[in-house]
């Protein structure tokens, strides 16, 4: 193991180190100029900047892991980075050097006869499942970014996608990762082959936001691409009677691979945009359902699909008629977050989740919250679990309006924890929800998480300040034992 | 040991866990006490037992959770949620008087795990008690979460070292409408007929809820045919179980079978055995499969594989005497897998040779942050150092 070097801030421009870097990277490798680093400034969720003090992108593994290395001898803090689609301002370098996996993108192997795959951190989520659908196979965790997003970010997030309702997200998805830690040390988390034995530190990785290390490369389980698939599109003239047909879905016992939700000032965003997907722009909410599996017995759970939706009051609900038509109305879903750039410059992403049965009282609630604020309210979501995604378009540098937003922001989260939800599904936690955390755990709680990261990166080097709130990283508990640096 | 009172509520047993750091003692956390036998001996000076803490905290049908106390039998939560057209698709092997709080602790897993996954995929959150006392909240009640460290994935499989579980919060699953059985006879070398079934759970689209090979000898104490077969568990409606029986009759003669036999094989094990779990690719589970069943067989034992997850579970009736710990060590030793080996179970003085799962500095190290002086179930996942 490497000696524990001073912590230095790492901040601000280093000639040296920038010098060492590029002779690991190559110079083109390392950039520091003002202009250059512009792109790096913000992820996924505008209203952001952060300017890192400089980036540095090996293009292999051996590269990477002599990186790491050389800032745990320096004791130069970092942020990963993988595609930066993330929306939690998570992937932001304040300052610090900023670590950018995307040039990592080679697909390792693909063990079709055991419907797995390991790949590097830099693959994109989409390019995985095209490799590997030759053989029948597909990676499901599927986010909305995900003809950008990495695997390694995804990772990092614990990502879902809206086929994870049925599927499950990044976690039950990942076998095992080769992490290297901020001190330089290579660990295998969990087994690629059979069961992994002792604590689940790879669950405990996936959804590290980056803290506890880098994924060199990563090892997933794939799902057979579906016989048949049926693509409803249920159109609504209130958003309750949507929310209703929601639970009586769910409540059904059937499982939908994916159950969406959109309300009228989103189909009116993205109708209104490129990714124009047919939806009808009178209706108050739209329902979009897939089932898939086999087709045996498919059509039956959709026509039952169908008609919770007409009994909870759906105008129509019509079936997507071919391949084509079915992306269609995807697309238009995968890409509304985009649409809603022509609403407003910057954009508020929620990431709420409630329980499922709450949804129509919680949804009244967002509502009622942006019309007392005089902010608008653009819902897009997955229904089928609960989790909310209330976008407040606004333009930052009108500060009356960023005050209504952020104090709509806060009520909005207060209503999803009163109604016993967490404040993130999906997204993570990064920069943005960082204040909300202390209002979701105690104390004790929030102690016991440092404490963890602590295991992994005792100099909080990795993605500092990022997570859970510094001030709760206090001297967890009074034990001398509990101090001691491991050996 | 000693038995404390009973703790009924976790700030009782954050002050056991405080008072017996201060005292120099340690505790060994008990449910239903239906897994001492499992785990390496545990040297703790008291014992702490759960048994108050039991029932439903919550249970939200429509949102198909359940939030119960850690000692809450799973017969019981069986019995909650299955008047209500839903179950924790759980089941593992062992008596259903077993708790909620040792399952998830154990991480312990039974076919259905095929398709539900293992105890990590269904929890959603859990309050422990950490080794020094203090009371944590991990993840959260509703289905999806990222807020914060995955402390409750840390808790699942740490057999009690790192937290004393108090309180989960699990995911439910509705019942299928038809559920029905089909065993099919392994024709022709069980090596083929491994590779073959393999195969058409990988490239079927007929996903069973549960899909087990049994060894000739389970076979029969299943009340079967005494020959290996394999059990599928078909769960859906009556179009897509209709169809899945046809897909899988190319595998073989499917005979119909009571679901009851799913309980027996969860059960019918001796408390005293010994058990190993040996792990492959599951296309190379064949080879596997025939290794450990001619050792296991031999001394009486019998083998039982979840094709999805790749897993032989070999149990051998373990006797008392030095004769047959003798016998059982050099089965033990016999076992190998090129995956993976998890010892479930042993005669208490076989377990020296046995390596110990979290024996690396990563997880010696969680270790000594959330139970610096070893008050938790010391012994129990590693020898004491």
């Amino acid at each position: 193991m490497i000696a524990q070097p001073v912590p230095s801030l790492g901040g601000s421009h280093d000639e040296g180190l920038a010098r060492a870097l590029a002779a690991i990277v190559g110079e083109r490798r390392v950039l520091e100029r003002a202009g250059e680093l512009r792109a790096y400034e913000s992820d996924g969720l505008p209203g952001y900047q952060r300017r890192p003090s400089l980036a540095v992108f090996p293009g292999t593994r051996d590269e990477t892991i002599a990186v790491v290395r050389l800032l745990a001898e320096r004791g130069v803090r970092y942020v990963p980075r993988g595609a930066g689609t993330g929306l939690s301002g998570g992937a932001l370098a304040d300052d610090v050097v900023l670590l950018g996996l995307h040039r990592l993108t080679r697909i390792i192997s693909i063990d079709a006869d055991n419907a797995r795959a390991v790949v590097e951190p830099g693959v994109v989520n989409s390019a995985l499942s095209r490799a590997t659908a030759p053989y029948g196979l597909q990676y499901a965790p599927d986010p909305s970014s995900q003809t950008a997003c990495t695997i390694g970010g995804n990772v990092a997030e614990n990502a879902g996608g809206p086929h994870c309702l049925k599927y499950g997200v990044t976690l039950n998805h990942v076998l095992a990762v080769t992490a290297i830690l901020p001190s330089g040390e290579i660990v295998e988390l969990g087994n690629a082959v059979g069961e992994a034995g002792g604590y689940d530190l790879l669950g405990a990785f996936i959804g590290s936001e980056g803290c506890f290390g880098i994924a060199l490369d990563v090892t997933v389980r794939l799902v057979r691409t579906p016989q048949a698939i049926h693509t409803l599109l249920a159109d609504f003239s209130s958003v309750n009677a949507a929310a209703e047909a929601v639970s009586a879905i769910i409540a059904s016992g059937i499982v939908p691979a994916a159950l969406e939700m959109m309300d009228a000032p989103t189909i009116q965003a993205v109708e209104a945009s490129i990714y124009a997907a047919g939806y009808p722009t009178d209706a108050a909410a739209i329902l979009l359902i897939e089932i898939d599996g086999a087709a045996a017995g498919l059509s039956e759970d959709a026509a039952r699909v169908t008609r919770f939706c007409t009994e909870a009051g759906a105008r129509a609900v019509r079936a997507a008629t071919d391949p084509a038509d079915r992306a269609r109305l995807w697309q238009g879903r995968k890409k509304a977050f985009g649409a809603m750039g022509r609403l407003a410059p910057h954009l508020v992403i929620q990431d709420a989740v409630v329980p499922r049965t709450r949804l129509p009282q919680v949804l009244a609630e967002i509502a009622s919250i942006g019309r007392k604020h005089g902010v608008q309210v653009c819902n897009v979501f997955h229904a089928g679990d609960g989790n909310l995604h209330p976008n407040l378009p606004y333009d930052a540098s009108d500060p009356e309006q960023s005050e209504h937003v952020h104090h709509a922001m806060k009520e909005i989260m207060e209503a999803c924890i009163a109604a016993g939800g967490t404040i993130t599904g999906e997204h993570g936690i990064g920069l943005d929800k960082l204040p909300y955390m202390e209002r979701l755990f105690s104390d004790e709680t929030l102690g016991a998480m440092c404490a963890l990261r602590t295991v992994f990166d005792p100099d909080q080097r990795s993605n500092p300040g990022k997570v859970v709130p510094v001030h709760s990283c206090r001297e967890w508990h009074a034990a001398p034992s509990a101090r001691q640096r491991p050996a | 040991m000693t038995i404390d009172v009973l703790a009924d509520s976790a700030a009782a047993v954050a002050e056991r866990v405080r008072d017996a750091r201060s005292t120099r003692t340690s505790l060994r956390v008990a449910g239903a006490r239906r897994w001492l036998g499992a785990g390496r001996p545990c040297l703790a000076t008291n014992e702490l037992s759960l048994t108050a803490l039991r029932g439903v905290t919550e249970y939200e049908r429509g949102d198909f959770t359940i939030t119960v106390r850690a000692a809450t039998p799973l017969a019981e939560i069986d019995a909650v949620t299955g008047r209500e057209g839903q179950w924790l698709a759980l089941q593992p092997f062992g008596s259903a008087d077993g708790t909620i709080g040792a399952t998830i602790a154990t991480a312990s897993w039974g076919p259905l795990a095929s398709a539900y996954g293992t105890p990590r995929d269904q929890l959603l959150g859990c309050e422990v008690v950490t080794g020094v006392g203090e009371i944590v909240h991990a993840g959260g009640r509703v289905v999806k979460n990222v807020a914060g460290f995955d402390l409750s994935r840390l808790m699942t499989g740490a057999w009690g070292t790192l937290g004393v579980i108090t309180e989960v919060t699990v995911r439910l699953r509705a019942r299928p409408e038809v559920d029905r059985t089909l065993a099919i006879v392994a024709e022709g070398g069980v090596d083929a007929f491994c590779s073959a079934a393999w195969q058409w759970l990988r490239g079927s689209p007929y996903v069973p809820l549960a899909a087990e090979l049994c060894s000739a000898t389970l076979a029969t104490r299943l009340g079967l045919e005494g020959r290996t077969l394999l059990l599928v568990r078909l769960g859906g409606n009556e179009a897509f179980v209709r169809a899945a029986e046809e897909s899988i009759a190319t595998l073989g003669t499917a005979l119909n079978v009571d679901a009851d036999v799913w309980t027996r094989l969860r059960t019918l094990e001796p408390a005293a055995s010994a058990v190993v779990r040996l792990g492959s690719l599951p296309s190379e589970l064949g080879p596997l499969w025939s290794a450990a069943s001619s050792v296991v067989e031999r001394a009486g034992g019998w083998t039982h594989a979840t094709l999805e997850r790749g897993v032989v579970r070999c149990v051998v009736p373990a006797g008392d005497g030095e004769k047959e710990h003798t016998q059982i060590r050099g089965i033990i030793e016999q076992l190998h897998a090129p995956g993976s080996r998890v010892v479930e179970q042993l005669p208490a003085p076989l377990w020296d040779s046995v390596a110990a799962p979290a024996g690396d500095r990563l997880s010696s190290a969680v270790r000594r942050t959330f139970d610096p002086d070893g008050v938790l179930n010391p012994g129990i996942l590693a020898p004491l150092s």
